[in-house]
């Protein structure tokens, strides 16, 4: 197996145990308890709950911005190498993406305590990473019309931004309810990496222009860098038996690869007696790399103009070697580096925040006072039938936060039944329309979320989907 | 009835998700892609000023061989497609003189060999191209090539002096080939 593939393979992987970026349905969707994830703060109407392993929350979230798979690939006769050229090459700028998440539960519970009924505790394990690769714009023109028609374009090596990972997550988090308007919470992690793969932050440029001596003079100037770590002692792995790359992950995701820590926190702020104010900043932490380094640089400034021979200077001062100087000379101008220097990688802190206003009649206005710190039940926790708001989200990425905007309209149908839909504007799509329902049945909770519907209608020209969805098992306060 | 217009709303969503479908996609058209840029460089660059060509014996003032692996890399040489090679010349001397570019392979073969005749105090740059590939010379001269001799002759006497200022005879060459990545 080649390491390419194995890499593919990994990041396939990663791609599938990884972390969905912008959860807007799930964010203050508390009928199930994955809302915490998001909000360490939110109200939790729980006496205990209990994910199903492995099928408590499995999240799938792929993107690209700029492109579809549609545009590239649709069956219309058109030539690929145009359409390419086209929409692809001169099409996209070097701030489109691609990227893929997800992520898979392994293990989730929680439970009230028993002598202080405001406290919610909640832990679990968590697989999570991303891939985000940013188009290289200057690059891919310069491998697609060379620099002969671009005498004088500097190809910025700026455009080379990479980033991902697979990592897994500890997490013990504590929710308490202050008083009647406050809910606060925060969690703690212990994350575990796999493997990191990381270039960003590069700069430089390579252009060609006429030579001062000799007709065409190219020049480079470069600092770019890429930081692994884990990667190689997979590709190692794999080479051996396949049981030596399962120890290896097995291994890595409990405690035994390179680690870091971190801590989510958040707040749900009742304004009035129908309106809250949620907000939570989560993955505020670091990985530190030690283990498994393998660094890549390229560093440094070099001008050629081909061989010069200028007389009398040279005579009799050539050797016949003079091209292997010439290359041995551009390679000490410009080194091609690597290092095993241990590095510290900061986590993509998210923001959420909502604003949120519940109204239509609920079963018994008796108990909907909210007051006090005992805890709610069922019923009058979840006190609306109807809710409209707001949420806002943000999350740190290699050229800057990205945001996103989200309208959403929440409904309980009976006891059974709740659904949340959810329209979100970014930097993806203007027309993601979402849905997420959930069902309650007996203690057996099963929630099923799924991101830009109108995408459906051809699902190769979407922009963004996301699928995520869950089995937990509750036991309310009143149980 | 009030619950009409949002279980509407849910069931057209429901319904979009139900009803999925992709329009047909043909990712063998992968297969098509061409990609084939068009690189620039310079090759070499050779300058003599008049007092070193008079200081030899009239006839052959230079002669040299040296390495040139450029187009026999294996990339490259295996994804040539097609090329040209760009000669500029200058002179100001007051010599006529001649410059012959030759390509040798790795036995010391010439595979192909420019000769260019220039006029003495030259007003203006010659320059010539020699395309490779379809309707060219063939690729097969830059492949197997591994080293370039540059040779000088003066046509002239070692005597004379130009009245051009700083008078020397400049040679300066660059390819453009196109290479075929995918």
């Amino acid at each position: 197996m080649s390491k390419f593939t194995v890499f593919s393979y990994t990041v396939l992987l990663g791609m599938v145990l990884t972390y969905a970026q912008n959860r807007q349905l799930q964010y203050d969707f508390y009928e199930a308890p994955q809302a915490l994830l998001l909000n360490p703060g939110s109200r939790t109407p729980y006496k205990w709950h209990a994910g199903l392993p492995l099928l408590s929350n499995t999240a799938l979230q792929a993107a690209t911005s700029g492109v579809t798979v549609n545009d590239i690939f649709a069956n219309d006769g058109l030539d690929f190498t145009t359409k390419v050229r086209d929409r692809v090459v001169n099409g996209l700028s070097q701030n489109d993406e691609f990227g893929a998440s997800g992520q898979v539960e392994l293990l989730y519970g929680g439970f009230r305590n028993a002598n202080r009924p405001s406290d919610y505790y909640s832990f679990g394990i968590y697989g999570e990473g991303y891939v985000a690769q940013y188009w290289p714009k200057d690059l891919a023109i310069l491998a697609f019309e060379g620099n002969a028609n671009n005498i004088g374009r500097r190809f910025s090596l700026n455009h080379i931004t990479t980033q991902g990972e697979l990592v897994n997550v500890f997490h013990l988090g504590m929710n308490r309810k202050l008083n009647d308007k406050w809910t606060v919470g925060a969690r703690a992690k212990l994350y575990s990496s796999v493997f990191e793969f990381k270039s960003r932050g590069n700069d430089g440029y390579f252009v060609t222009t006429l030579g001062e001596n000799n007709i065409l003079r190219n020049s480079v100037i470069a600092d770019v860098s890429l930081q692994t770590s884990g990667i190689e002692g997979i590709f190692d792995s794999a080479d051996g038996e396949p049981a030596d790359l399962a120890r290896l992950l097995v291994n890595r995701s409990l405690l035994g690869g390179n680690l870091g820590v971190g801590f989510d926190i958040g707040f749900t702020h009742k304004l009035g007696k129908s309106t809250f104010l949620t907000a939570s900043l989560l993955d505020i932490g670091f990985i530190s790399h030690s283990k498994d380094i393998e660094n890549y640089t390229l560093r440094g400034a070099a001008t050629n103009e081909g061989i010069e021979i200028i007389l009398p200077e040279d005579l009799g001062d050539l050797t016949t070697e003079i091209w292997q100087e010439l290359i041995d000379d551009l390679e000490q101008q410009l080194p091609f580096e690597t290092n095993q220097d241990a590095y510290i990688s900061l986590r993509p802190v998210k923001l959420y925040s909502s604003l949120r206003y519940n109204f239509g009649e609920t079963k018994d206005k008796s108990k909907d006072c909210d007051c006090g710190t005992e805890v709610l039940e069922r019923d009058t926790t979840f006190d609306y039938v109807n809710a409209v708001g707001a949420q806002f989200f943000m999350i740190n990425r290699p050229r800057g936060p990205q945001t996103a905007l989200t309208a959403f309209y929440q409904r309980r149908l009976g006891k059974v039944l709740a659904v949340k839909a959810t329209y979100t504007a970014d930097k993806f799509t203007l027309t993601n329309l979402g849905l997420g329902i959930n069902l309650q049945a007996g203690p057996v909770n099963f929630y099923i979320l799924a991101d830009n519907l109108l995408g459906y209608q051809n699902i190769p020209d979407s922009n963004y989907a996301s699928l995520q969805f869950g089995f937990n098992i509750l036991s309310w306060n009143r149980n | 009835m009030k619950k009409q217009p949002f279980l509407y709303i849910a069931s057209v969503l429901l319904l979009a998700l139900l009803s999925a479908c992709a329009d047909e996609q043909n990712f063998d058209q992968i297969d098509d892609l061409s990609v084939e840029p068009l690189v620039a460089t310079s090759i070499f660059y050779f300058e003599s000023d008049e007092n070193t060509i008079n200081a030899m014996p009239a006839g052959q003032f230079y002669d040299q061989n040296f390495t040139f692996e450029a187009f026999n890399e294996p990339f490259v040489a295996d994804n040539l497609l097609d090329g040209k090679i760009t000669y500029q010349l200058e002179n100001t001397t007051s010599k006529e003189l001649e410059i012959m570019v030759e390509f040798l392979d790795a036995d010391g073969n010439v595979l192909d060999s420019e000769t260019f005749i220039l006029q003495p105090e030259q007003t203006f740059p010659l320059e010539v191209e020699v395309n490779y590939g379809v309707g060219g010379q063939s690729l097969d001269i830059l492949r197997n090539t591994t080293d370039i001799r540059v040779t000088g002759n003066n046509m002239t006497d070692n005597t004379s002096i130009s009245t051009m200022p700083e008078p020397k005879v400049i040679l300066r060459t660059s390819a453009e080939f196109r290479l075929k990545l995918q």
